[in-house]
């Protein structure tokens, strides 16, 4: 709050007379900021903490028990007894393994799901056909059916076909179209210029080469824009992989941080190892944000003034 | 032109679609021959069985077991999906309130064959665990492996400020009617901001520093660590028999008064509000000093002795209205999964673990206390040893005031009904007389 306050006085001063709308304006932005910044601040904070000092200094601002141990336990670095004298579970995590598993599930479904939600999404804006609104409709519906009601069907479906603890079985509900992607990518190609289009299929274009060589280029920010978000998605999706992915093969990042949540009825959780292990899941996120984030935002601009 | 493309279109599907295959070609769950699979939740509890499996490998050499651990809020449907998937492992840690689900969809493999082939002495065990497995259609479904009691954990240095001594904690009473010493002790533990005591005049229950009495949770059905070592003394049961009780008695005035009484120290402002609880653990919120004494089981003796700068006592529970303590006697057990592919091996396995020569090893680890009577007091004495003393936990057995954890069918449904029941009572939105409907309608679940 200090510094919103100072930011308030630097900006009254400069511009004259003092406006009480731009005051409130910066420290709705500092509450904004703070908010979002503090609860990693926290987690940081904790992780670098001792568990057995964390109930006692549950206030203080700086960590407790300064020890990078919960760092070593997520990377699989510290011996069993280490761990586990550190309130950590002493279970193994095979952090790079686990880091690689989520890697190419959120790839895979990325890549298939992004590609397949396209070509959906073009055909469902260009192509003309008697009750194509009213299908889209129906598979824009299925947006409304919570993941719950299919986990089951695509369960008993995946166990069926000998899946269970595969990659496979693990990609397979993702990699064909979703409705959120269909419809964001339409929603893109309804505003696209036919007429490049049109004069490419004079020039004795198909459709798939007007779709590969012209549509999919110039839709190259809003699917990466989708591609991002689909991947952020797939990145955090827990519950499918808890319910396939069993055995180490299949066993994606979120699944493997388990070990940090109570190992017995009533007992605490390995915070500090916790927050390490949430934390470092979370930077390829983070660094994906910083080194694309900017580029999407760019090219959205760029091809709103196309 | 356009098929040549539509070949490359065809191509990157296919070679997607390969990418999706290639990398899956992981392993199926079920254990190959040679290899037992094991599954337990306490972490704890892992290096004891691993010295156990290692040994175990030596005097088997043909035969390895492969110790997966997964905590307790993820094992059991990790479990049971298992069951469903045809990838659960061979022998797992059972409980009580689920093995009657499994036995009911025939998920476990019955072990009398094993005991009268290896000729299992079912008397080396405390008295009653063996029995516990046997179910309602007299067959046995798992070896007993530990047990549990419930104690006091208190925070010594809060007793001593309030005047109160070892000694005392060691000898509370306890009657629904106005809380006994125990209920004393509780009131005067508890301080609220401006340093008053519970029992003092112009203490504000609505700005507590440090509550007597710790919250876990409602203690839906059975009340395991919050209220089961309470009605246990007025003589109440919570089923018409145990096991394979068919009629609950939650509509008893003795268990209702119970949960009045203890619910009402959250309306005083003694125990935490329910609301408060959820999310938090009620150890760590010992260890941060915002209570002072937890009832909990001795499985937790190593999360509490584990906050730094908290000097933490131990006490028996109460004696009630009916002159004894009282404790629920829970146990674990070993069981084997039906659907096993390695029956031979996995029968190994599960009387090794439910022999002394196991159970000794887990015992010296001082994590948690085996079934078997003689572990039992190489395990106090190793929790000696560490600087522990157990008594208070073992007293209930050597005085025979546990009762056994109520074991009936339609575990999962009772426990549905009670949670959200037992929730409004304890968070003071219903009266404990609301009671009696939730017991009717668990009742109704077997008639």
């Amino acid at each position: 709050m200090t510094e919103t306050m100072t930011l308030t006085t630097g900006s009254s001063r400069r511009r004259k007379p003092f406006r009480w709308s731009r005051a409130l304006g910066w420290i709705a932005l500092g509450v904004a900021i703070a908010a979002s910044i503090l609860p990693f601040y926290w987690m940081l904070r904790t992780s670098l903490s001792a568990n057995a000092d964390l109930a006692s200094g549950s206030g203080s601002l700086l960590p407790v028990g300064f020890n990078i141990g919960a760092y070593l336990r997520v990377f699989g670095l510290q011996s069993q007894a280490d761990a586990m004298a550190q309130g950590g579970s002493g279970a193994s995590i095979d952090f790079w393994l686990y880091m690689g598993n989520s890697i190419v599930f959120a790839t895979i479904t990325t890549a298939c799901a992004v590609f397949f939600s396209s070509m959906a999404a073009y055909a469902f804006s260009r192509l003309r056909w008697r009750g194509r609104d009213k299908v889209f409709g129906l598979f824009l519906a299925t947006v409304l059916v919570p993941g719950i009601f299919t986990a089951l069907p695509n369960f008993l479906l995946v166990r069926n076909l000998g899946l269970l603890n595969t990659m496979a079985g693990l990609v397979l509900p993702y990699l064909f179209m979703t409705p959120f992607c269909i419809f964001f990518m339409r929603q893109f190609f309804l505003n696209m210029s036919r007429e490049i289009e049109e004069a490419a299929m004079l020039d004795g274009a198909g459709p798939f080469r007007v779709f590969f060589r012209i549509v999919l280029p110039n839709a190259a920010a809003p699917l990466a824009t989708l591609a991002l978000l689909t991947f952020m998605g797939q990145w955090n999706e827990y519950f499918w992989p808890l319910l396939v992915g069993t055995d180490d093969s299949s066993r994606v990042l979120t699944v493997g941080l388990g070990v940090f949540k109570s190992q017995s009825p009533q007992g605490a959780p390995d915070w500090s190892g916790l927050m390490a292990a949430s934390l470092v899941a979370a930077l390829p996120m983070l660094i994906m944000f910083f080194v694309f984030g900017k580029r999407i935002v760019n090219s959205i601009g760029f091809s709103g003034t196309k | 032109m356009k098929s040549r493309l539509a070949g490359i279109a065809a191509v990157a599907v296919a070679a997607l679609a390969t990418v999706g295959l290639t990398s899956c070609s992981g392993s199926a769950g079920a254990s190959t021959s040679g290899h037992v699979s094991y599954w337990l939740w306490d972490a704890n509890q892992l290096p004891a069985y691993q010295a156990c499996a290692s040994d175990f490998h030596k005097a088997n050499p043909k035969i390895t077991v492969d110790i997966t651990q997964i905590g307790w809020n993820d094992y059991w449907t990790k479990l049971t999906n298992g069951m469903a998937a045809g990838t659960a492992p061979d022998v797992f840690t059972d409980h009580l309130s689920y093995y009657p689900d499994f036995v009911k969809t025939n998920q476990l493999l019955p072990l009398d064959d094993l005991v009268t082939k290896d000729k299992i002495d079912m008397g080396q065990y405390n008295p009653g665990l063996a029995d516990l497995w046997v179910g309602k259609d007299g067959k046995r479904y798992g070896l007993p492996k530990d047990w549990d009691t419930i104690a006091l954990f208190y925070n010594k240095k809060m007793t001593r400020a309030a005047g109160i001594s070892d000694q005392q904690m060691q000898n509370l009473t306890w009657n629904p009617a106005d809380g006994g010493t125990y209920g004393k002790v509780i009131a005067h533990l508890t301080i609220d901001k401006n340093g008053k005591r519970g029992d003092e005049p112009g203490f504000d229950k609505n700005s507590v520093v440090t509550y007597g009495l710790g919250l876990d949770g409602s203690g839906a059905g059975n009340g395991q660590t919050e209220w089961s070592f309470l009605t246990g003394t007025t003589g109440w049961t919570a089923t018409n028999k145990n096991p394979w009780g068919t009629t609950f008695h939650y509509g008893d005035p003795r268990f209702q008064q119970t949960i009045a009484w203890w619910a009402g120290l959250a309306q005083k402002g003694y125990m935490p509000k329910l609301a408060t609880t959820v999310g938090a653990s009620v150890a760590d919120s010992f260890g941060a000093g915002k209570a002072a004494v937890n009832s909990n089981g001795d499985w937790m003796i190593g999360q509490y002795k584990s906050y730094k700068g908290v000097d933490v006592g131990i006490a028996p529970t109460p004696i009630g209205p009916d002159g004894k303590r009282s404790s629920m006697f829970n146990g674990l057990a070993d069981s084997i999964w039906a659907g096993t592919k390695n029956k031979d091996d996995a029968q190994k396995w599960v009387a090794y673990l439910a022999s002394p020569a196991c159970q000794d090893v887990v015992a010296a680890h001082a994590v948690v206390f085996p079934a078997i009577t003689e572990a039992t007091a190489k395990a106090a004495a190793a929790f000696k040893a560490k600087g522990v003393d157990v008594s208070a936990f073992t007293t209930q057995v050597k005085d025979k005031t546990t009762f056994l954890f109520p074991i009936t069918d339609n575990a999962t449904k009772v426990s549905g009904i009670m949670q959200p029941a037992m929730d409004a009572v304890v968070s003071g939105q219903a009266p404990a007389s609301s009671l009696t409907a939730a017991n009717n309608q668990v009742n109704a679940l077997f008639h």
